[in-house]
This record gives C-alpha cells, structure tokens and sequence, in this order.
C-alpha cells in the first residue's frame, strides 16, 4: 500500500514522529498508523508502540476513541514482548485491547480450575498456544503407525477439549495457534518417512485440529507462519532458554500480525467487490495506443505470463464469490475489445458486474460501482499500477483498501493473494450463486434505463449533424478515418488522399462525411458513406463511423441520407456488403438490424439489399444539416 | 568502534525505548530505572543486537550489572564480529 509523502526529502517517519509527538500534531496518529503498517522489522514496531506509550504518558491521545477489546493469552510459553505488538496493533486497528496473561506453562490449571482469574477477566477472544515440546509423539521412530495415529487423536481431543471448556466458561471466540514442527535436519529422511517423527507427528496433529475443530475455534497457523518465514528465521533458541519464549523477534511480530488479522475478521465482514484497472495492471501496455494486437497477455511471452496467472488468480477470487468490476480510464470500446476479442484473456467481459471505461476520475467511478451494486464503499478493494490513482482513491474514498502494484508484474500474483481482503470465512452456496444475481440484475437496471431513459438522454444533447459531400479541404480527415477504422468499418477498404479526391469528382459517387456536434462540443468528421450507382442499384462501398458516436443514433442518419440520395438518382434499391476482419465484428449484424435481407453469405463476404419502396427511414434525435457541393 | 561512541549510540537506543528520558552514563543500572524491568530488556537487547549488527550469547547480557559494562560487552562482541 503506498503511503502519502508527508514531507519531502529524506526525513524518516521515526524522526517524523518525534517531530509530530513534540508538536503534538494530530497527524501524529495517522502517520502512526501508516508507520506501523509498514513496519518490516521489530524494532520499527517496537519504536511505533513505545511513542505511541509517550504520547499517552504526556496526555496526548487520539481524537477517536477505540473500541475496547479485552484479550487472555495462555499456553505453554511466555509472551512477551508478543503482548507488546498486539496491543499497539489492536490500537492501530482501532481498538483499546486490555491484556490478561496467563503464567508460563500453567494452563492446564488456568482452564480447570473454574476460580481461575481466566475466568474472571470476560474474555472477547482467548489465544491459546499449546507447546509443541508437549505434543510431538513421546515413543519411538519404529513405532507402529497405529499407535502413534492414537497418541496423535489423543492430543487432538486434549488440545480441542481445552478450547471448549474455556469457551463454555467465557463464551469468548478461542484463537488456537497450532504447533510448528522444528526445523532441524534430525532424524534425516526418517523425519517423513515415519508418522512418529516429530515433524510428521506434529504436522498430522495441526492437519487433524485444523480439519475437526469446531467454529468457535480459529486457528492461528504458526506451523504456515514459520514456513512462510522459514523455520529458522522463525525461532530464537537463546530467548526460549532466557525467557521461555521461542520465536524470533521478527516471528513475534508475523504471530501478532496474524493475531490481529484473526480478531479484527472475527469482528469484520469480508470484502465483496475487487475493483480493478486495465492497463499495466490486467494486461501489459496501454490499449489505447498498443491496441488489441498489440497488448502483453498469454503464454506466448514472460511478460504476458505474468498478467495471464494475475488473471487467473482473480478468476479464481471470483469463482469463490468475489465480485469483479473495472474502473479504467480509456475509451469503454478500446477497453473492453480484449475482454471479447483476445483469446489470451482469462477473463471475460460476463466475469464483470461493473466495467467504467471512462476518463472520469476513479473515485467517482468507484462510488458509482458501489451504488449499483448497492453495497458500501468499505466492501470494495482498489487495484492499480499507478501511485497516483491510488492516491486518489485513498484520498476521496478512504473507505475503500487498496493494492497498490509494483512495476514487476511477476509479482501480482502473489501481492494479490497476500492482500487478505477476500478469505472466506465459510465457503457458502450462496457466495457462488451471489455474482449471478448481481449480473441478472445490472441487466435489468440496463434494460430499465435503455428504456426509459436513452431517449432522453440523447434528446438532452442536443446533437447536430452536418452532413457535407466529400469537399477537398476534409481530404486529410476523410484518408486518416479510411485508413485508420477499424470496428465500424463495414468492408475496411483502404484509400490514398488522390483517390479520394478523385471521388469528388466522380459522378457515379455519393461521398458524404458526418460532422457531429453535441452541447459538450464538436466531435468532428466522425462518419463516411461511399456509394456506387451502377444501373439503378446504391452499392455501398465503404461505410464508417467513429466509436466515440456508437448508440447515438449517427448510424441512422447516415442511412436516411444515403436512402435521400438513392431516391435522388432514381435508384430502387440498395446493396450493403460487409467483410468480416479480426476487429469489426461489432458491425457483423448491422445491415439486418437496418432492416435489409441478406442476398449473398458468404464467410469472406456478405451482401445484404434493400429496396428503397420497403425500406424505413429512421427516427433519430439528432438535427441534421445538409450541405451539398455543387457539382455541375 | 571505542566504548564512547558505543555510549553514544546507546543513548539514542535508549531514548526510543524508554518513555521518560534516561541518560546514559557507565553507572547507570536497571535498579536506576523504573521502566527498565525484565520485560523491556528483552526489547532494549533485541534493539542493541539489531543496531550493532551483533548478537549476545545466552546469559552474557544478564550478567553486566551496568551500563559500562554493558558497553564492553558490545565493544568485545565487535571486536569478534
């Protein structure tokens, strides 16, 4: 996650937060809070809790006050300075914690004897970490499997019974940490060749509690902890031996982490929706420049690799019932051709409740997201490549988490999957059935507006459109949108401006341009009809538009125009052909939705007619300008 | 590195480590301190550890019944680095 600079130059949130702390600045509590998030080591961690104690010493407290949150920890080792960091996380994470510490190694008695002061303090959540000196198999390494499978189910039902009798006593949720097999090379390959080692002993024993404990209990997974961390870096022999307590210092700071991540979830919903950006974060490059051809996605390229397995890893997050939108600033029709048209993309434009292609600002976009799918800002997650738009979005809606990505694309996968916004408490039915009826109902709000209100909209344009014979002056402008269309191009042939200017003076010709303007502007030349009169029959040769003008109803007034022009000339119908290229399938069905009959289908090419007595003229909501050459 | 500049490094460590300010001087103990408990030693030598890049065998910290002392610890622990 990036943080705001707070100041320029090198001074360090340390030496920034004595400054605030002297000044007794509020923002001394913000930049607390972003310090410790990114704290990597103990001692950062240890230096955010004892200024935040300063602070506090002085009368200096944050304006907020926290929810209180009252915490027992127990088990067979001691827990400092464990207690230390969860405290100061808690706080962090908006809590007041008070803190009950059971004595080293006595808490078979702190949970038996009901006078216990466990039982006294009213716990909201009881961390309980058994040790695993306790709980590796006692026998041998030639043992029989099924003796050491009864001690291991024995363990099991003691670790478990425990956790039940200090929930009936407290009604508190138990955080139960499991074991960490060690990580030494002792007894060599034995060490998974037999269930009685006691790496295997106490991993069967994590795998058993873990699949059968009850949903009060959540586990603390130190045996994954330590893996993740590696064993070594995660254990400290001298302070198991100085003060009973085993882990690292770092490892301390990993276990009160996940402490933290596990009391605050108890207490949270999950997030809902993963709202993400397009270029540089789904695909390498920008669409807009590199085109659909052109972008960095598939196997065919490490680079491609990488944003193919991110959009996996998110296909994956959506199979579990995680909501998917874009918010990407781009064209919609640029940003959305990969999702239909590149057969390297894992996702697909249904895998999207939402997709906002436009060049509004994020957050805007955002909150939009969040009102159709009626859900709360705080429900959505933000994913970017550019510290700006994150910054954006941290400032305008603080509600809403984001992940920041690197400029490595190898490396969000992994970011994504570390980010812990989406683990699921409890796999439901309904979470997978939950994207379909979002997506039913975006359709339906689609309908309800296309239906309602589009005429009002387009009417509320205002929009004009200045239809002008091919004159030479547009000759630049007429070879630059021939030469460079491409999904609303029905037969995408190519011309040079001599060409062109050699149609003006064609009398077999209709040439006409669209110019169109609307109450925000002038869009400029945005459509062109050529047609070929050959006995009594308008061939239509080349037909264009612009993407920017789709739905507004320019189609239509282009072909009242040409139907004007064929009556004109005392043509009686009208020939439409349409060439299928990689990119304008999404004019494939123009003709017939135009009304006209196919004549002639083939896979390269296909002909459609009209006859000008059958065919309708079309209501439209733009006024129309006709400016026509003389050409006698 | 001397003993003096190893006291001066000591300072700082100090200075975020405790809450009220304790000046560092050879005499100074724990018993002189009243945040200095076994706790926030644990906490104080991970920090020294971390700041001078060395690392105490088990017991050696508890047996400096000083600050000097404690800084000839770190100089010899240095000086085998």
């Amino acid at each position: 996650m990036m943080e705001a600079p707070q100041h320029s130059g090198s001074v360090s949130s340390k030496a920034e937060l004595k400054q605030l702390l002297s000044r007794r600045d509020p923002r001394f509590w913000q930049v607390l809070t972003s310090t410790t998030r990114k704290a990597s080591s103990f001692e950062e961690m240890y230096f955010c809790s004892t200024i935040r104690r300063k602070a506090f010493v002085q009368g200096f407290v944050p304006p907020e006050p926290k929810t209180k949150l009252r915490i027992a920890l127990l088990g067979g080792y001691t827990f400092y300075p464990l207690t230390e960091i969860i405290e100061h996380l808690l706080f962090v994470n908006e809590f007041d914690a008070e803190i009950w510490v059971g004595d080293y190694d006595n808490y078979n008695w702190e949970i038996m004897d009901e006078q216990s002061s466990l039982y006294d303090f009213r716990a909201d959540f009881i961390v309980f970490m058994p040790p695993s000196w306790r709980y590796k198999y006692s026998g041998k390494l030639s043992d029989e499997p099924e003796m050491v499978r009864d001690e291991i189910s024995q363990n099991r039902q003691n670790i478990l019974d425990l956790c039940d009798r200090m929930h009936k006593g407290t009604a508190a949720e138990i955080i139960l940490c499991n074991l960490i097999p060690p990580c030494t090379h002792d007894p060599g390959e034995m060490r998974t060749r037999t269930l009685g080692s006691e790496w295997n002993s106490l991993k069967q024993l994590n795998l058993e509690v873990g699949l059968t404990a009850p949903k009060y209990v959540h586990i603390c997974d130190l045996e994954f902890l330590s893996a993740r961390m590696g064993g070594v870096n995660a254990q400290d022999n001298r302070a198991w031996f100085e003060s009973k307590q085993p882990f690292s210092a770092d490892f301390v700071c990993q276990v009160a982490t996940e402490l933290t991540h596990l009391t605050c979830a108890a207490k949270s919903s999950t997030k809902k929706v993963l709202v993400l950006d397009l270029d540089n974060t789904l695909w390498g490059g920008t669409i807009g420049d590199d085109g659909v051809n052109g972008i960095e996605i598939g196997d065919t390229s490490a680079r491609g690799q990488c944003f193919k397995e991110f959009q996996k890893s998110i296909k994956h997050l959506a199979d579990r019932g995680v909501l998917l939108a874009v918010c990407s600033k781009n064209d919609y029709d640029n940003a959305i051709e990969p999702f239909e048209k590149h057969p390297d993309m894992v996702l697909r434009k249904e895998d999207f409740v939402s997709f906002k292609a436009n060049w509004n600002p994020k957050s805007e976009n955002i909150i939009e997201i969040a009102q159709e799918l009626n859900l709360s800002l705080d429900s959505l997650v933000f994913v970017d490549d550019n510290p700006a738009e994150i910054e954006i979005v941290r400032q305008f809606v603080p509600q809403v988490e984001t992940l920041l990505l690197g400029h490595d694309p190898a490396s969000y996968m992994q970011a994504l999957k570390d980010c812990r916004f989406f683990e699921p408490r409890q796999i439901t039915q309904e979470d997978l059935e939950r994207t379909n009826q979002y997506k039913l109902e975006r359709q339906r709000n689609d309908l309800l507006s296309s239906a309602t209100d589009m005429e009002t909209y387009l009417s509320s344009l205002n929009m004009t459109a200045i239809i002008d014979d091919f004159r030479e002056v547009d000759v630049p402008r007429l070879a630059q949108l021939i030469n460079k269309s491409n999904q609303f191009n029905l037969t995408t042939k190519r011309r040079t401006e001599a060409e062109i200017s050699a149609l003006i003076k064609s009398a077999e010709h209709e040439c006409f341009s669209v110019r169109l303007k609307d109450k925000f502007g002038d869009l400029g030349l945005v459509s062109i009809i050529i047609a070929n009169t050959i006995d009594g029959t308008q061939n239509i040769d080349t037909w264009l538009m612009s993407c920017r003008v789709l739905k507004r109803g320019v189609e239509q007034v282009a072909l009242n125009e040409l139907l004007a022009r064929a009556q004109e000339r005392g043509c009686k119908r009208i020939v439409g052909t349409y060439i299928p290229t990689a990119k304008n399938q999404m004019v494939s069905t123009l003709f017939q939705d135009m009304g006209f009959k196919p004549l002639s289908m083939k896979e390269d090419r296909q002909e459609y007619e009209t006859s000008l007595s059958a065919q309708q003229t079309f209501d439209t909501c733009i006024e129309v300008v006709r400016r026509r050459n003389d050409k006698s | 590195m001397t003993k003096a500049e190893v006291l001066t490094k000591l300072q700082q460590i100090f200075d975020d480590i405790f809450i009220e300010p304790v000046t560092v001087t050879e005499g100074l103990s724990a018993d002189d301190v009243a945040e200095w408990d076994s706790l926030v030693h644990i906490s104080l030598v991970v920090a020294v550890e971390r700041a001078f890049k060395i690392r105490f065998g088990v017991g050696e910290v508890e047996s400096t019944p000083n600050v000097g002392a404690f800084a000839d610890l770190i100089v010899k622990a240095l000086d085998h680095a």
